[in-house]
């Protein structure tokens, strides 16, 4: 199977969108492998992680906005503070069920974002990103 | 709260108060009078005059005062009592000049109830009494005693006369003086009250509107986070339906499939609709500049996949145009905008080859005039004002929340705008809506 992209991961809290997004990015042939982790925390420590070898870092990242402890805004004021090389190879897309204006605008002024996509995840999303 | 008192009880209690003061200074004042007239007595012998005209005097008042309790009368008697006395002193003192004094006290006395007219029962007495004693002095009637000299002289009369009315006449102004400053002073006390209770209901009204601005900022994120706890695990099932649906090719499985999509997607089309509601019914209006280029964009992009799989595509054409800059409430423009254009594809007409939708927006200073028309299935004339009623749908068949239309009307309302709809059954329909322009 080809496959768009290296690698991608997916920011979320809830086990049955995490579950969705892999089977999605498997399925579709949108990713070769899907980092799944359930919290911000994770996911920056993964990224550090990562500092050395910016080749594995992943190209997409899909953020969800309500999770405990750290929210998807919090994990954009972390990101910000991670080293340039970190920062050049991801692409962050918001992912998540709020239809809250204040959010969008938030994510969209946000310069790290590039797109405000509404859960559920499905193939005709998951294309428009391939397709631009 | 303290109840304010109307300034009618304040007036009311003032005068009462001056009037049970008077009556007590009166009782003295009377008994005084009944004694000077005994002492009086002693010069000329004068002793069943004393007690008799003065002991009737007093009858006359208290027996009035007793009787009538609830009228005014005594302090008229009270005046007549005054001259009576005047009359009998001048009498028990053999028309001793000094006693027509008496009137004057009298007369001073009676201004401490404040009413002018009661100079009037005294003035009259003293008029009768000595026009009827002068012209008997005159006619040269013996032992009527009204003046020392053999004599009164039309000019000594005419002078006497003149000074007595001068000295009626300023005694009533002050009565009626006081009268009107006491009024005045009530009716600043009774402002002020007022204005130290309106004070009070600013400040608690300012109280509760910061309460009131607390509770909805409170309720607001209450339903922002019920909404997203109500709506992340549907779109959860949404997307493993998705999954379900992929892997299958069996056509009994993907009808099943596609009625459970239909399921979840009007459930949370439900949710948002009361998400709306809530949001309109209590947000304050916002102003910003609004580019309604965008804004449809974004309103169509989001209706995208709206529709059901039998139902043709409908084609959403926009014309925006915008001289002047428009400062409106962004929100509840798109909940207005969203709801109708959504409306024209859910309610599209099978019939027609090419269902459309067209939104023009035209932008003056003034407002904006947005028109929103298709040839969808059109409203009957009896369903056109009832589309706009909470939770109303036309049949069962329809598939929204029945919130739709009532929340345009209300998001309409708030923004101060207005709303028409023309429709016919079968050709389409047509919301005409201008809103105002919120600048600066």
């Amino acid at each position: 199977m080809e496959f768009k992209y290296k690698k991608a991961m997916v920011i979320d809290d809830n086990e049955i969108d995490l579950y969705i997004a892999e089977m999605l990015m498997a399925t579709t042939g949108f990713a070769e492998k899907v980092v799944c982790v359930s919290s911000a925390r994770e996911a920056l420590a993964y990224l550090k992680s990562l500092n050395a070898d910016p080749d594995s870092l992943p190209q997409f990242i899909f953020l969800d906005i309500n999770m405990p402890e750290m929210t998807g805004f919090d994990f954009l004021n972390e990101y910000q503070h991670l080293p340039e090389n970190i920062r050049k190879k991801c692409i962050i897309m918001m992912l998540t069920t709020s239809l809250d204006e204040d959010d969008r605008t938030q994510a969209e002024s946000n310069q790290f974002v590039r797109k405000f996509l509404n859960k559920p995840l499905d193939r005709d999303k998951l294309a428009q990103l391939t397709a631009s | 709260m303290a109840h304010q008192p109307t300034y009618q009880s304040i007036h009311d209690a003032f005068l009462l108060q001056v009037k049970h003061k008077s009556d007590r200074l009166m009782n003295y004042f009377l008994v005084g009078f009944f004694l000077a007239g005994l002492l009086l007595a002693i010069f000329y012998d004068t002793w069943l005059i004393a007690a008799g005209v003065g002991s009737l005097a007093l009858l006359a008042y208290y027996s009035t005062k007793v009787l009538l309790p609830g009228s005014n009368t005594y302090q008229y008697v009270v005046s007549t009592v005054f001259g009576i006395f005047m009359a009998q002193y001048i009498y028990q003192m053999h028309g001793l000049f000094e006693m027509h004094f008496i009137a004057f006290i009298g007369s001073a006395i009676l201004v401490t109830y404040q009413n002018w007219k009661l100079q009037i029962p005294l003035a009259l007495l003293v008029i009768v009494h000595h026009a009827s004693f002068g012209y008997l002095q005159y006619i040269g009637y013996d032992k009527i005693y009204f003046t020392q000299l053999d004599y009164m002289t039309l000019q000594t009369f005419i002078i006497h006369g003149i000074l007595a009315t001068i000295v009626f006449f300023i005694c009533g102004l002050w009565a009626f003086q006081l009268k009107k400053l006491n009024e005045r002073m009530i009716e600043q006390t009774y402002e002020m009250g007022r204005f130290q209770e309106e004070e009070l209901q600013k400040k608690a009204l300012l109280q509760s509107n910061d309460n009131l601005k607390k509770s909805n900022r409170e309720l607001d994120s209450f339903v922002y986070s019920v909404s997203h706890d109500l709506r992340a695990p549907l779109s959860s099932m949404l997307g493993v339906v998705g999954l379900c649906e992929m892997g299958t090719l069996d056509p009994f499985m993907q009808k099943n499939i596609t009625l459970i999509k239909t399921s979840i997607r009007k459930l949370d089309g439900f949710i948002i609709d009361i998400l709306d509601y809530s949001r309109n019914s209590r947000l304050e209006i916002d102003h910003q500049e609004i580019h309604f280029s965008d804004l449809l964009t974004d309103v169509s992009n989001n209706l995208k996949f709206m529709g059901t799989d039998d139902q043709k595509k409908v084609d959403v054409r926009t014309t925006v145009r915008n001289g002047v800059p428009f400062y409106s409430d962004k929100g509840r423009i798109s909940i207005i905008l969203n709801n109708l254009i959504s409306n024209s594809i859910r309610y599209q007409n099978p019939q027609a080859p090419d269902p459309f939708v067209e939104i023009n927006v035209n932008v003056s200073e003034s407002a904006a005039d947005i028109l929103v028309k298709d040839n969808g299935i059109g409203i009957s004339e009896e369903n056109q004002v009832k589309v706009f009623n909470m939770f109303y749908r036309v049949s069962d068949k329809s598939i929204g929340s029945g919130l739709g239309l009532y929340i345009v009307k209300e998001a309409v309302e708030k923004l101060k705008g207005v709303l028409e709809l023309r429709s016919e059954i079968g050709k389409g329909t047509e919301f005409v809506i201008r809103l105002p322009n919120l600048c600066s």
